[in-house]
Parts: structure tokens; sequence; C-alpha cells
């Protein structure tokens, strides 16, 4: 049993039980010849994958709605929070909608610090985008057919959002030609080290 | 400074004519002509690949499904590494050429990365003519922008398609790569970096339609002359 916490402390806990953390990346080298996801897909198993992945979406959709404050950021910057805010609020949107009942309510979140001032933005922008992107990769082993083509428009524009940030921040867009995939526990950590989650115990 | 206003998507482009317009420039053909020849025979142009051909999921459509993500990053590689070797790339400035050769060694890595998982059922490499357009730093940029967004809307529309699940990883990893050529490319030119919230996926009789209308693969080498400044003439 995996245990996620997203939603800034412990009022809620999301439970992805019986996600497979390691069978996540597949060696691009060996794909063809690797077996399917220890866990076969399944419509159960989707429905905690997208709720992961909502959380993942409410936590980038707070983040950018928080550094909206006036005078934090300007220029580039300042149209980058307000655009990407936008797409990761159509995002949260999208995902509920294909969960519909069984969607995660919206977790409460201290996202201060982190949006406190422009370096502090960017780094966690920079960690908010790069780690979604994973997220989804990883996951694509494990979604059904209706899945992978649910998430298929949300994971490029996720990339989409990192090559941009990074970009502003002066560094390379598209550091490697193939993009890693996150596990669940990855995702989890990343976020605890950029303190954009408390740290889980 | 960059425009975030201005969406230039891939539909735009292609309803602008901004491919057609750089290959009047390069070859003289026009739109009558050249949707003629988009008229012409239904199989898919890189591979003889279509999507209603390879209705099955199953290992044999992976290996389709492969095969032409392949041609495709040929057709890429081959695109900036002949901007390259013309020196159109030495001549930009340097955010310019550092993104071109980026994109170039990327491209060039997704072809030796298909050609491994595919192995013996890798396809040869298609010949392609770029009629001029690797020359031109304005027209290679723009077109550039381009292929890179019709390449997200290939790998997000195949990536459902495959059934090896590991496989599907393997596309998610290129695609998102590919989208972040996008990105960098759009910034570049002033346009926005990320005009929407979704991506849109196209069936690969969609990509092979846009592929067509650039006349960019031929049957047969298209010179010898290689490091010869004209291409088209």
């Amino acid at each position: 049993m995996i245990e996620i916490v997203l939603d800034g402390g412990s009022r809620r806990h999301v439970l992805l039980g019986g996600l497979v953390v390691g069978a996540a990346l597949a060696g691009l080298l060996t794909a063809l010849g690797r077996p399917a996801a220890a866990q076969a897909p399944s419509p159960e198993q989707d429905e905690r994958i997208l709720n992961f992945l909502l959380n993942l979406e409410y936590l980038q959709s707070a983040f950018y709605a928080e550094a909206d404050s006036p005078g934090t950021l300007d220029g580039e910057l300042a149209a980058f929070a307000r655009v990407v805010g936008k797409h990761e609020q159509r995002h949260v949107e999208r995902l509920k909608r294909l969960l519909g009942d069984g969607a995660n309510p919206a977790p409460e979140l201290d996202l201060e610090d982190v949006t406190s001032d422009e370096d502090a933005f960017l780094e966690a922008a920079i960690v908010l985008e790069e780690t979604g992107a994973s997220a989804y990769i990883g996951q694509a082993p494990n979604l059904t057919v209706e899945g992978v083509t649910a998430v298929a428009p949300l994971v490029s524009v996720e990339a989409r959002h990192a090559a941009w940030i990074l970009a502003i921040a002066g560094r390379n867009p598209a550091p490697a030609p193939a993009d890693p995939a996150a596990t669940v526990a990855g995702v989890q950590s990343a976020f605890e080290r950029a303190g954009l989650v408390p740290p889980s115990g | 400074m960059v425009d975030f206003h201005n969406r230039l998507t891939l539909a735009q482009l292609d309803a602008d004519g901004a491919l057609e317009e750089a290959l009047v420039a390069a070859t003289g053909s026009t739109r009558t002509q050249f949707l003629r020849s988009a008229a012409l025979g239904s199989a898919a142009l890189l591979t003889g690949l279509s999507d209603s051909a390879t209705a099955s999921p199953g290992p044999r459509q992976d290996t389709a499904i492969l095969n032409y993500a392949l041609a495709f990053e040929y057709l890429q590689a081959g695109f900036y590494t002949e901007a390259e070797s013309l020196g159109t790339i030495r001549a930009m400035d340097a955010e310019r050429e550092r993104w071109a050769r980026t994109l170039g060694a990327h491209e060039r890595a997704h072809v030796r990365i298909l050609k491994d998982v595919l192995g013996r059922r890798a396809a040869a490499r298609p010949f392609f003519d770029y009629r001029g357009i690797t020359e031109d730093p304005t027209t290679f940029t723009r077109t550039a922008v381009a292929m890179e967004d019709l390449t997200v809307a290939l790998l997000g529309g195949q990536a459902p398609r495959v059934a090896n699940q590991g496989l599907r990883s393997a596309f998610f990893s290129l695609l998102t790569v590919e989208a972040r050529h996008a990105t960098w490319a759009r910034r570049i030119v002033g346009v926005a970096p990320v005009a929407e919230a979704f991506d849109s996926p196209k069936t690969i009789a969609q990509v092979d339609r846009v592929i067509r209308s650039t006349r960019f693969r031929v049957s047969r080498p298209k010179s010898e002359g290689r490091g010869s400044p004209r291409f088209t003439g």
C-alpha cells in the first residue's frame, strides 16, 4: 500500500493501494520485450491513478493561484504564472469530470513560502512542472487504453510548461532526448524536498 | 518581447499556409498543385501504413506504429542535420543555434532509440528533399515549429494505440521531449510558448496529409552533391 499526501497535512490521506511503484519506468531500449505492469490496468486502477494526477493538478493550480498576488512576479514570469495557472485549472476540471463522483475534493494547501518571492517561485515551478510530466509518464503503463487516451493531451502540456519555465530560468528547456518517469513515491519525495508538501514522516 | 496572446497552432500554420509559403518560395509549387498531390493515394506517405489498415491492437500494430514514428524521426533528424551541414544553424544567433543543435541531437537519438527497439523489424530510412527550407534561417525555424507540434500530435495520438504497456511509457517519454522542443521553438519565434491547455492528438492519416503537403518525402535520393549549397532549382 502506497500512501501519498498532497494535501498539506494529515486531514486526508490519499491511498493508492495496488499502484506498482517499481514497474512504472519502462526502459526505452527494452520496451518491446518488457512484461506488462505487475498490476494489470483496470477501470478501478484508472480511478486511483486519475485521482493521484488530480491531486497533482490541484497542487499546481493552487500554487499559481497563490502566486498571482500582485507585486510578486512581473514580466514573462507573471505571464507564465497566469497562462499556466489557467491550464492547470482546466486540467483539474477535466480530471474531475472524468472521475465524476469518484473525484477527490480539493485539498487545503499551504503554499505561502514557495510563492513568497521570484526565486522561490521559479524553483518550485520547475519542480512542479518537471515532476508533473514525469508523474504522467510513470503512470502510462498502469492505465487502460481509455486512461492513456484521457491523459495523453495533458502530459505534453505539462512538458511544455516545464520547457517554458526552464527557458525563463536560462536553463536548457529540453535537457535529455527522453524524459524520465516518476513513481508515486518519487513524486511525493520531490514535492517534499521542494517544500511543496509537508514531510510525510 | 514574446507576445503570449499570439496563438500559433499547427492548424493555423496550415490555414495560413506557412509551410506552403515556404514551399512556394523554395519550389514554386502552388496550393492547387500540392492539394492535388495530396489527394493522390490513401496509403500513408511515410510507411504505407494507415490507421484503418492496422486497426487491431497487438505486436504487429505496435511494430507498424513504431516504424511510422521512426520514419517521422528520420524526417526530423534529416531536417536539422541538413541545416547544420549547410551552415544555416551556425549563422543563427547563440540561442537559436543552441536550440537547433540540441533538437538535431535529440531527433538523431530518437532514431537510434526506435531502431534499437525495432531491431530487425526497423524499416529502411526514407528519402527526403527539404526543398531549400534548410537553407533559410527564417523558414527553417518556422517549419521546425510546425514539425515539432506535429510530432506532439502524432505521438499523443499513437500512445494509446500501442498495445505494449511499457512502450506506452516510452512514447510518453518521447512525446514530452517533442513538446519541449515545440515550446522552445515557439518562444524563440515569439509566439505563445504554450498555446492551449490540452494538446490535440492527430491520427496517422491526419499527420500524413500534412507531411504530404510538404513534399519532403521523395522516392529516391535527391542529389549526390552533399555539402553543395543548392538543393533545389
